[in-house]
């Protein structure tokens, strides 16, 4: 009996605590949705398809092949008719690539007709921007599922001086794909991809935890309160925590990055290193202020503990971390653009994957500043709410 | 009913009709009073009689909602001067438990910007007084309860404060270290800091040198604790502080 009594007392004083129900029963049901969006579909992939001289007469019948993938988006290429020349062809559709307009195009040029007619295999080529290992094998898959269909969707050679026996003169020979990455190669592995942004996610993962148990127990122990009576301002604890943090995430990130590029064998350089720390610092200042704000948004240790996988999870699933965020459905996306590892990865990639400067991710930065500044305002208003002193 | 409001020209603090209210809950009705310096002062009273209140408006954590109260002569709670000049050590183990006892009070010294020289020779003298010398490298984690206590004692007087807020320093504590935390505290005030002290242990504010009764808010007794017994005509002043109760409920 005393145990029911024991029960009694676990479920009544757990059904008083609003936030923990809350987080105990909705929680899951977050993180379910989270998979299922994630994991639900084959990867949607848009093609879109150029063709050049003769080849022009089949680029219907290809889009209809290709349409008829249920997993394959047809996209109009904005490249006009008369363009030719094939530098400024592949110039075109690289660009193309790079905005996002589209995850694949194939090119199909005079050629390749004229190939086919000639009993060759015929070339097609296939673009795509390379640096998202799941995109890019979704487009592959795509078009091999459809290479037969495209090459039966091809004129049929007979030869003239062959009576009907002679069915062999169908050139039924498979076509050639020829692959061209922006970034990446055929070596370009799920790991490339996925491991340059594991130095931001770590320090933001770790900062967060530390600074919201760290200042929460500064908090409770009654130890700010002190150094609150003493001379000491606001701010400059808090410039003090980010000193401290800042020290710890630093030698964080270079263990992690160094690891990684150990494991990988990536040759980076200084600058792309120098121009990852920028990313990585400006994610740990994110991570250091909503440790804070969680910690004064929570009454006890166990509510700030229920932040961590509140902030975590989300990022996890949204932050284009593993899962492209363009197979989730609006209202999540929108969500992902709240994120500041969404950011955080973005940029991580530009700098680590296309190699491209810094200054190439100005808007990445300039919103996580913006979270910095968002979350640091929240952070004093909280504190100012729930400490009058502050 | 106020306290005394005698004139003392060098006082220490001075309440004048102040008021502190919380959501519209008043935890300090209008209570005006001068504590003179060089003394220990004692706020007695039960749990909930406003005394962590009166002790957090003097550190300037929280505003009077209406008053004015003043400090050595003339100076703002909250003001840095008035800042650097108090010692407060509130009732938890508010000190880094990770951190060796030289540590804790390194850091405390530090953030009341005391030159390292100086602040190396008064740890020196601050770890005699609190008999921590020997066990000046350890971490507070390996201490004590009583060690942490002196420790958390050492920290608050580290830069020599003029007056030192001690909320219920004593609760909790055997009745050895009591005695010794009373001998320590009655030296520091031979020595010229004033103390100010909130305790809800009648033994406690029968070593003050003045005692105010607070209840519910309210100021309803001020004295000596000699004084305080014979207004009463009570045996000790744990029946005085009765009497002024129900003379309280009576008014």
């Amino acid at each position: 009996m005393r145990s029911v009594w024991v029960a009694v007392r676990v479920i009544r004083e757990i059904s008083r605590d609003r936030r923990t129900l809350a987080f105990f029963f909705l929680a899951p049901l977050v993180v379910m949705t989270l998979v299922y969006y994630a994991i639900k579909d084959d990867q949607i992939v848009k093609i879109g398809v150029v063709t050049r001289g003769a080849a022009r007469f089949f680029e219907m019948d290809f889009i209809n092949t290709l349409e008829m993938d249920k997993d394959v988006r047809m996209i109009s290429m904005p490249i006009p008719d008369e363009e030719t020349d094939p530098q400024t062809l592949d110039r075109l559709i690289r660009q193309e690539l790079a905005i996002g307009g589209v995850d694949g195009v194939l090119y199909m040029g005079e050629k390749m007709i004229t190939d086919r007619f000639d009993g060759r295999e015929g070339t097609l080529h296939l673009y795509v921007e390379g640096s998202k290992p799941i995109i890019t094998s979704a487009v592959f898959g795509a078009i091999a599922d459809a290479m037969d269909e495209l090459a039966a969707s091809l004129p049929v050679v007979i030869d003239s001086s062959c009576s009907s026996l002679c069915a062999d003169s169908v050139n039924n020979k498979p076509m050639v794909l020829e692959k061209h990455y922006s970034y990446g190669s055929d070596d370009y592995r799920m790991v490339d991809f996925f491991l340059p942004v594991l130095p931001a996610f770590f320090v933001f993962f770790f900062t967060f935890i530390l600074s919201t148990i760290t200042f929460q127990r500064e908090r409770l122990r009654g130890t700010l309160e002190r150094l609150l009576v003493a001379p000491v301002g606001f701010y400059q604890v808090i410039a003090g925590y980010v000193m401290g943090f800042f020290t710890f995430a630093s030698l964080q990130s270079i263990i992690v990055v160094t690891y990684i590029l150990k494991l990988i064998q990536f040759d980076f350089t200084w600058s792309q290193t120098l121009a990852f720390s920028v990313v990585v610092l400006l994610t740990m200042l994110v991570a250091l202020n909503l440790g804070l704000l969680a910690s004064f948004l929570a009454h006890n240790e166990f509510q700030a503990l229920q932040f961590i996988p509140l902030v975590i999870l989300p990022q996890i699933f949204l932050a284009d971390i593993i899962w492209d965020i363009n197979g989730f459905p609006m209202f999540f996306r929108i969500i992902a653009w709240a994120l500041p590892l969404t950011h955080a990865n973005a940029a991580a990639r530009d700098i680590m994957i296309r190699n491209n400067p810094l200054s190439n991710s100005w808007m990445e930065l300039l919103i996580l500043a913006g979270f910095i500044v968002v979350v640091f305002t929240a952070m004093t208003l909280v504190a100012k709410k729930k400490d009058k002193s502050i | 009913m106020n306290a005394d409001t005698g004139s003392f020209s060098e006082y220490i603090l001075k309440l004048e009709n102040v008021v502190k209210t919380f959501d519209g809950f008043t935890a300090l009705h209008q209570t005006s009073m001068i504590i003179p310096g060089r003394m220990v002062f004692g706020l007695l009273g039960p749990n909930g009689a406003g005394k962590t209140t009166l002790l957090r408006l003097i550190t300037g954590l929280i505003s009077p909602t209406a008053g004015k109260l003043t400090m050595f002569g003339g100076m703002e709670p909250g003001s840095s001067e008035a800042r650097a000049r108090i010692g407060y050590m509130p009732q938890s183990l508010a000190i880094y438990p990770n951190l060796s006892v030289e540590e804790n009070m390194l850091f405390f010294g530090r953030m009341y910007g005391m030159e390292e020289e100086a602040l190396k020779t008064r740890i020196d003298e601050v770890l005699e007084t609190i008999e921590l010398t020997g066990r000046r490298h350890d971490i507070l984690a390996n201490l004590s309860g009583g060690m942490v206590r002196r420790a958390l004692l050492g920290t608050t007087l580290v830069h020599r404060p003029k007056l030192l807020l001690l909320d219920e320093p004593t609760a909790g504590v055997d009745p050895v270290l009591r005695i010794k935390i009373w001998e320590t505290l009655r030296k520091l005030c031979d020595e010229g800091t004033s103390i100010l002290i909130t305790t809800h242990h009648i033994s406690e504010a029968d070593r003050c040198d003045r005692v105010v009764f607070l209840r519910s808010g309210s100021i309803i007794g001020d004295g000596t604790p000699e004084e305080l017994t014979r207004k009463y005509q009570a045996d000790d002043l744990e029946k005085a502080f009765v009497l002024a109760t129900r003379e309280e409920a009576v008014v």
